[in-house]
């Protein structure tokens, strides 16, 4: 199937969100990763990140990665583009301890004070999208 | 084929039919992106409104239909916000007329649009000397009024916000007494918190004042650098997790604060890029002048360069709060017999560019008394050009600087008078209300 970032962004969201009102930390933490990760490679496609066509990839290995390590790769393309001045990130990642693999971890691990930080750092990406979509730099 | 110019036009139209319920949506917002495609934003309850949802639907299938390439599909031509107005802020918008409750938004790929006018600064008075076409002697004269001012005793600070195309400095500077560097160092070093390495060593006081003092921030210092590269650098607004974003307008303005904290300048005279660009927006319309100079020559460019942005502040609704604050200026006045005929042309084309766009309009048996509204001779009008006469010795900024070390005052009271005298009253009238 295609890859369509910012239509991941909201299913993950969406999904993330229903997961957390019920407190089903594990996996609403594991979806706002999904969510930021999907939300950032969409801004970085149109700040240039360039995309193998024939596999529907991020031709750059270092493209290819999860929240904990896309969000500093988005960055090096943010701060490239002429319009990119206006879509800061903060630092430090909220996903620095964020990783794909802890979908194999226990689910008494997770707790709300964990997966706070991680729904704020989806929530920043959201909100950059939703204004890069209204000044029409997402077409 | 909708072109961009028909967007308003057909946004009237296609809402027209819809104007009685249009109340049932609550706040409508007309969304024009960078590349000037359409959007709606609505409330976010819209969508759960069926009345109201089938509007919105209706108007965004009516504009796909009427904008072709400046519409989305009409799948995606309405975005819900919670709050519609919040996603405005910051872009400039106006409001739709005929409409209530419609407002259109506009995103800009550059900073400064000329459609939010300042108040006008509470500190020393602010003079902008502007032209919508350059090499009209606008330079020139903002240093004869720079040191007319100063022969009457006032600390004047004079800025050179042409950065494109330096030279002021030049006039009111002799070589040794450049600074090192210039406005453009600051907008550059200021990106990185480094404005304080520079701001000691922009500063230089001219040797052509007497009794008052000039001061001259350049452009640029004494050796321009890498001029280019900053120059594409000046424009950035700056950002901050912490502090949100500043435009470079309101750096700029930060500077002018510190220059007035340093030096107390009784007046500040600015010479502003020409033509319809962004520094000069951001002279004309943030720097809170309390003076705007148009200067013209007289041409088809000239007027309709200035009415393009009359109509532009009209439009914003922003008209009323500029109007009081312009002048024009008619610069290069012909040294000749024909003087008087080319005198009047101007006069002529100013007024009727003036009545169309900025004067109310006198209804039959009302005096123009209480009206924004003057008569094409009167002296005293926005619109009436103080003239500037043509003369050779002054036309060369080269040797500028050696000619006012030698000027007197009748000789610039020959070629500026109107222009000074105009300054002079206006500057008296500033610390008589200052007082």
């Amino acid at each position: 199937m295609k890859a369509d970032f910012l239509d991941a962004l909201d299913r993950h969201w969406l999904d993330a969100e229903l997961l957390h009102g019920n407190e089903r930390w594990a996996n609403a933490d594991h979806l706002y990763g999904f969510a930021a990760e999907s939300g950032l490679k969409g801004l970085m496609l149109e700040f240039g990140m360039p995309i193998d066509e024939t596999k529907d990839i991020p031709s750059n290995e270092k493209d290819r990665k999860h929240a904990d390590a896309i969000w500093a790769r988005y960055e090096s393309y943010r701060s490239g583009h002429h319009k990119g001045a206006d879509y800061l990130l903060p630092e430090p990642n909220p996903f620095d301890n964020w990783r794909a693999s802890d979908r194999y971890a226990s689910q008494s691990q997770f707790d709300q004070v964990h997966v706070t930080p991680h729904r704020r750092g989806a929530e920043l990406v959201r909100e950059l999208v939703k204004k890069a979509n209204l000044e029409g730099l997402l077409t | 084929m909708s072109t961009f110019d028909q967007i308003l036009p057909q946004i009237d139209q296609a809402l027209r039919p819809h104007a009685e319920n249009l109340a049932s949506i609550g706040e409508l917002v007309i969304n024009r992106d960078l590349n000037g495609r359409v959007r709606l934003l609505v409330s976010e309850s819209v969508r759960s409104n069926e009345t109201s949802l089938k509007i919105v639907n209706a108007i965004a299938e009516e504009l796909t239909d009427r904008l072709g390439k400046h519409a989305y599909p009409a799948d995606r031509a309405v975005l819900f916000e919670e709050d519609p107005a919040a996603v405005c802020a910051g872009a400039p918008s106006f409001a739709l007329a005929g409409f209530a409750n419609v407002r259109i938004v506009d995103r800009l790929a550059t900073e400064v649009d000329w459609t939010s006018i300042a108040p006008e600064s509470t500190r020393a008075p602010r003079i902008v000397f502007f032209s919508i076409k350059g090499g009209v002697g606008r330079s020139t004269a903002l240093a004869a009024s720079s040191w007319a001012l100063a022969q009457s005793g006032q600390r004047v600070l004079v800025l050179d916000l042409d950065l494109e195309s330096p030279g002021l400095s030049s006039s009111l500077l002799p070589e040794e007494r450049r600074p090192t560097y210039g406005i453009t160092d600051w907008l550059v070093e200021d990106l990185v918190d480094n404005g304080a390495a520079v701001f000691d060593d922009m500063i230089a006081s001219s040797p052509l004042s007497h009794d008052g003092e000039i001061y001259v921030v350049p452009a640029h210092g004494k050796e321009p650098g890498e001029y280019v590269a900053k120059l594409g650098r000046v424009w950035m607004a700056k950002h901050s997790v912490d502090m949100g974003k500043e435009s470079w307008s309101k750096r700029l303005m930060r500077l002018i604060s510190q220059l007035e904290d340093r030096l107390t300048p009784d007046i500040i005279l600015i010479d502003s890029r020409a033509g319809i660009d962004e520094v000069a927006a951001s002279c004309i319309a943030d720097l809170g002048a309390a003076l705007v100079l148009l200067f013209a020559i007289d041409g088809e460019q000239t007027w309709s360069g200035y009415r393009v942005l009359l109509q532009h502040w009209n439009r914003a609704g922003q008209a009323q709060a500029i109007r009081e604050r312009l002048q024009v200026v008619g610069a290069m006045i012909p040294d000749d017999e024909g003087r008087i005929e080319y005198f009047e042309g101007l006069r002529e084309r100013a007024w009727s560019t003036f009545a169309d766009e900025l004067y109310d309009l006198i209804p039959p048996g009302e005096s123009t008394a209480e009206r924004f509204s003057y008569e094409e001779a009167d002296e005293s009008a926005p619109h009436y050009p103080w003239p500037i006469r043509w003369n050779r010795g002054f036309a060369s900024l080269r040797s500028l600087h050696t000619r006012f070390e030698s000027v007197d005052q009748a000789e610039l009271e020959a070629v500026f008078g109107p222009l000074l005298a105009g300054i002079n009253m206006f500057s008296s009238k500033e610390n008589t209300a200052n007082d």
